[in-house]
């Protein structure tokens, strides 16, 4: 058996979950999810800025943190935190020394293949996270893998599976994805949270046996629950078919069988079957500049002051680019003037920033000149770049992934 | 009796670039049956409006309906205008739309 924690589920996710996970109880490897769509467009930006970033910075906040601490417990830490360049984290937190033996993954970059997008990255898979660990590594630092990968190559690695191990890779992908969200596995954004104390749910915990199949658990005295349901949920996330694609496996979710267990959720029957020819590729572009602002529309005729307001911008600066919604929040005859109030939403989308600029002047000078009651939630800024998010395919054969042991 | 559709089944729902997904499951293999009946797309696209283009997949196991929801947030989280751009929050509109629910399963 093979223990494997989550202590992130995404960049900016509880700071403290590294050493709660670690000081909680026994774990053999500990892993954190820090990229998202958006975040590539996030990290694409810093490195705009700064070649040397591209990276969660906040794991560099946690190794300094708690690096001794895991190194002492013998567990090894397997993050995708580096994100745009990994080899960059990876001689950064070697420079903090400790000794760790630390290894990255690379590869996953294609901008060179995609040289319009502002961040092209191949989903890569867990056999040279497996490598990393095989060569002794005892922190591994990924860019752009799949989240499950994560904990498919630790159990890899461990048990020692070959790459075509479908119903194997296939059980452990299922853990991966239930531990990918951190506490959302775990009672977290739970929908029938009012039957469970999920006041600070405790981060989960795979337990993988040989076969692929797992216990889903967590430390004992932390918050939230591990139950058929929460992990149930988890399982729904983010997912389309039942034909779950990865790059390493197709996983078949239509075959998971869970079962409550005193200490979690045990998960079994998982059957995989060989993943598809090509690999997944997450592209973000700039699509632009984009400004918004929401008017409050208090009282009588909520209708026509909306219409007022809206001829009178697009008077101004034109149609072009504008999308207004009016949420009707308002409520007759209200006891608060909040009650008594609807939100007229409007954003501006467009390639010049110079409009985008625009948009905040007209708006505001509209204030005195405008509905009875005019005023907004917050005033628009000069408006921001806006990335565009598409996913591209490309053949395995033209992605070549590497591990590197420093 | 009309009931939100909350009070028996569980939703989480999330983003995939400009599609939206939207999981749904209850807690019995006898409500299962019934979700499974009455949840057809059809009736989705009722309950959610703004909804377009839907796929639907049936996940037994799970007791579970999974509805990916396409182009629902346009040129995904960053570009789209969408109130709730990553559909966190789809899953809990859908549970508090009111449906008649068969008494024996409340």
């Amino acid at each position: 058996m093979i223990r494997i924690g989550n202590a992130s589920g995404f960049y900016g996710d509880r700071l403290s979950a590294m050493r709660e996970q670690l000081e909680g109880g026994d774990l053999d490897v500990l892993t954190g999810d820090y990229l998202a769509e958006l975040t590539m467009l996030i990290l694409g930006r810093d490195r705009m800025k700064d070649s040397q970033l591209g990276y969660a910075k906040t794991f560099l906040r946690q190794m300094e943190d708690c690096l001794a601490l895991a190194l002492d417990k013998g567990v090894k830490i397997v993050v995708n935190a580096g994100g745009l360049n990994p080899e960059g984290l990876a001689r950064k937190l070697d420079q903090g020394g400790l000794g760790a033996k630390i290894g990255y993954v690379t590869g996953d970059d294609l901008k060179a293949r995609f040289p319009e997008a502002l961040t092209a990255n191949a989903y890569l898979g867990a056999w040279e996270i497996a490598e990393c660990l095989d060569q002794g590594a005892q922190v591994v630092i990924t860019g752009r893998v799949t989240d499950a990968s994560l904990v498919v190559g630790p159990s890899a690695a461990h048990f020692g599976w070959a790459k075509n191990d479908w119903d194997r890779l296939a059980g452990a992908t299922v853990a991966g994805h239930v531990l990918e969200c951190g506490a959302q596995a775990t009672g977290g954004n739970y929908s029938f949270f009012t039957e469970i104390d999920v006041t600070k749910p405790g981060f989960p915990i795979a337990e993988i046996d040989e076969g692929g199949s797992c216990l889903v658990t967590k430390h004992d005295g932390t918050g939230g629950a591990v139950t058929t349901d929460t992990v149930t949920a988890q399982l729904l996330y983010e997912i389309g078919a039942p034909e779950y694609l990865g790059p390493d496996v197709t996983t078949h979710f239509d075959t998971i069988r869970l079962e409550q267990d005193d200490r979690g959720v045990r998960i079994t029957g998982t059957k995989g079957s060989p993943p598809p020819d090509t690999l997944k590729v997450c592209l973000n572009t700039l699509g632009g500049f984009r400004n918004s602002t929401t008017f409050v529309l208090t009282g009588l005729d909520v209708e026509a002051k909306a219409e007022l307001v809206k001829r009178q911008l697009e008077q101004a600066i034109g149609k072009d680019g504008l999308t207004w919604t009016l949420a009707r929040t308002d409520q007759k005859n209200a006891n608060t003037e909040e009650q008594a109030s609807a939100l007229l939403h409007v954003t501006v989308k467009t390639t010049d920033p110079k409009r985008a600029k625009g948009f905040s002047r007209a708006a505001i000078e509209l204030a005195l000149a405008s509905y009875p009651g005019f005023h907004v939630t917050t005033p628009p800024s000069d408006g921001t770049p806006f990335g565009v998010y598409k996913a591209a395919y490309v053949h395995r054969d033209e992605v070549s992934a590497k591990a590197v042991l420093l | 009796m009309k009931r939100p559709l909350g009070t028996i089944a569980g939703a989480r729902s999330g983003d995939k670039g400009g599609d939206a997904n939207l999981g749904v499951w209850v807690r019995t293999e006898q409500a299962y049956e019934w979700l499974r009946s009455f949840l057809t797309t059809e009736r989705l696209k009722e309950l959610l409006p703004e909804a377009g283009e839907v796929s639907r997949y049936e996940l037994p196991n799970l007791k579970a309906l999974n509805f990916v929801l396409h182009g629902l947030l346009g040129d995904g989280v960053a570009g789209s205008t969408r109130f709730d751009p990553q559909a966190k929050a789809l899953g809990e509109w859908l549970r508090s739309r009111e449906v008649e629910i068969p008494e024996e399963l409340l």
